[in-house]
């Protein structure tokens, strides 16, 4: 399943590093695409993704694509922010548990505190530098 | 076998901004604050220097300008050691583990007086540039620093999931930085002295909501030395001293969250190492007279006091609320003024829990003195409290 796409018409305030590893992730989700690694021993997911399964140590994984829907766990507004978050305060973030029994922690963007619990999408970013992700409630 | 440890001597510095801005003439300097405090300390212990053969340091905020800082301070006070000296990092934990270096120097016959103890100057540099620093200690670089997680936004998402499991509130848990600030009111080395009330803490401006300015920790500069003796010379002292009597650690292998999504606000390894403590101990969570926990920010004092058994799971704001953890309460719970009003310096942090509980052991705390108070507990964290490191304390007169 593919993530809308949003556009924000600037560079990223703190750029993630990218490796020859990762860049699939990152590469793949500018254009929609969400996935992460799984264990083809164990068959357990993990994310961020890995070239080994943190569970069993493995070296054996593939590509999966994750759904991109969840439900908000937590979430908080910062309005202290480092010194590159700036210009975005005060800003919205939160911790998504994912469908598939995963659980990441992302920007979530609504104008209105969404209630725990709420199911929500992930959606990609695409910064005038390289994408992220970010999470939305679910309409 | 090994040997049993024993706090006979403390000393720390008032939390305060001490730290000069880098083009002001006159400096500050980390060496000569942190020399007197020794020497305050190993007073205070009735200790020759001479006996000293340990010393386990808190590592200094990275804007300390000299390195190796404990070899330069063996130098400084001309300390030749035969047991070890080290310099120690660990977050938040930083100055537990030192102390636990320390213990376990002692314990293993390397030394019989070891010194733990640190440094940690900061306030000179502007919030926004220290989280800089800080953003990339408390989360993935990658995948949590580019959505611009601050170390307390986990501390408010804590809170946010304990209002909405427990029906709490916001007014519920700020009534914990009422009482800490009532404990700091009497306690000469605290930050912030003058009482506030909880409709003053509600006004304060947002920082990560639900947490007000008053919700989370100031910033400061702090300084201390706990002196760690064989327990064989505490109690050849003939002085009141405190006994390290268990300890208990442990790491959930998880750094801020758990990929695999369990219950956060448990504060897991606050619970294991907790347990292992206690066990250690031969005592039970009710046993417990006084606790001094690391907690940056109200909900961290609430969900450590339920994670260590003090209160019961869910329970643990209202209770702050109804005075249980304020002295005078069943069970008084950082009787320092805690890290909003003693203040954090949070390399030493642990070093001020570990100097209030010998305060109390000893029967010196003055007006926040708990009375009869006989066995403590303390902890440390880092993270979300992905790993604790807690201990037993017990008085012996």
């Amino acid at each position: 399943m593919s993530l809308a796409l949003l556009k924000v018409d600037r560079p990223r305030a703190f750029p993630p590093r990218m490796t020859e590893f990762t860049q699939r992730f990152w590469r793949g989700l500018a254009t929609g695409c969400f996935e992460t690694t799984r264990c083809d021993d164990c068959e357990r997911l993990t994310f961020p993704p890995k070239p080994f399964c943190p569970h069993c140590w493995s070296k054996r994984i593939a590509w999966v694509p994750l759904s991109g829907r969840g439900k908000l766990y937590s979430q908080t507004v910062v309005h202290a922010a480092p010194a590159v978050f700036q210009d975005e305060v005060p800003y919205r973030v939160g911790i998504v548990d994912l469908e598939e029994g995963l659980r990441i922690a992302t920007r979530v963007l609504a104008d209105n505190q969404p209630e725990l619990d709420t199911a929500m999408e992930i959606v990609a970013v695409n910064y005038t530098d390289g994408p992220l992700f970010a999470a939305r409630p679910l309409l | 076998m090994t040997r049993r440890v024993a706090i006979l001597g403390a000393a720390a510095l008032p939390v305060a901004k001490w730290q000069r801005p880098r083009d002001a003439e006159l400096q500050v300097l980390e060496h000569e604050i942190l020399a007197k405090i020794v020497i305050e300390a190993v007073a205070d212990a009735g200790i020759d220097k001479r006996e000293i053969s340990s010393l386990a340091f808190a590592q200094p905020r990275p804007y300390t300008p000299q390195k190796y800082f404990a070899t330069f301070i063996a130098n400084y006070l001309r300390l030749p050691c035969t047991g070890s000296v080290q310099e120690i990092l660990g977050n938040g934990m930083t100055a537990a583990l030192a102390f636990e270096a320390a213990a376990n120097d002692i314990r293993l016959g390397k030394s019989r007086v070891a010194l733990a103890l640190g440094i940690n100057f900061e306030s000179a540099i502007p919030a926004v540039e220290h989280m800089m620093n800080s953003m990339r200690a408390t989360g993935d670089v990658d995948f949590h620093a580019p959505f611009g997680f601050t170390p307390i936004s986990w501390y408010a998402m804590d809170a946010a999931r304990y209002i909405h499991e427990f029906k709490s509130s916001r007014e519920e848990l700020a009534t914990v930085s009422v009482k800490n600030r009532r404990h700091a009111a009497l306690n000469p080395i605290a930050q912030f002295r003058k009482p506030i009330t909880l409709d003053e803490v509600l006004a304060q401006k947002p920082i990560v909501e639900p947490l007000g300015l008053y919700e989370v920790p100031p910033r400061g500069d702090g300084a201390a030395c706990i002196v760690l003796v064989d327990e064989e010379i505490a109690k050849a002292s003939g002085k009141p001293y405190v006994r390290v009597r268990g300890k208990g650690f442990f790491h959930e292998g998880a750094h801020q969250i758990n990929e695999v999504p369990n219950d956060m606000i448990a504060l897991v390894s606050a619970q294991r190492a907790g347990e292992a403590a206690y066990e250690e101990a031969g005592v039970a969570a009710s046993d417990i007279d006084l606790a001094e926990l690391y907690a940056p920010c109200t909900i961290i004092e609430v969900l450590a006091s339920e994670a260590l058994g003090l209160v019961p799971r869910g329970q643990g704001a209202r209770l702050c609320a109804e005075g249980v953890t304020s002295l005078g309460g069943r069970i008084p719970v950082c009787t320092s003024g805690g890290l909003q009003s003693r203040g954090h310096p949070a390399h030493v942090t642990p070093f001020y829990s570990l100097f209030e509980i010998n305060e109390q052991l000893t029967g010196r705390a003055g007006e926040r003195q708990v009375t009869d108070a006989r066995l403590a507990v303390t902890s440390a964290e880092l993270g979300n409290y992905n790993a604790a490191l807690v201990h037993v304390l017990e008085a012996v007169r």
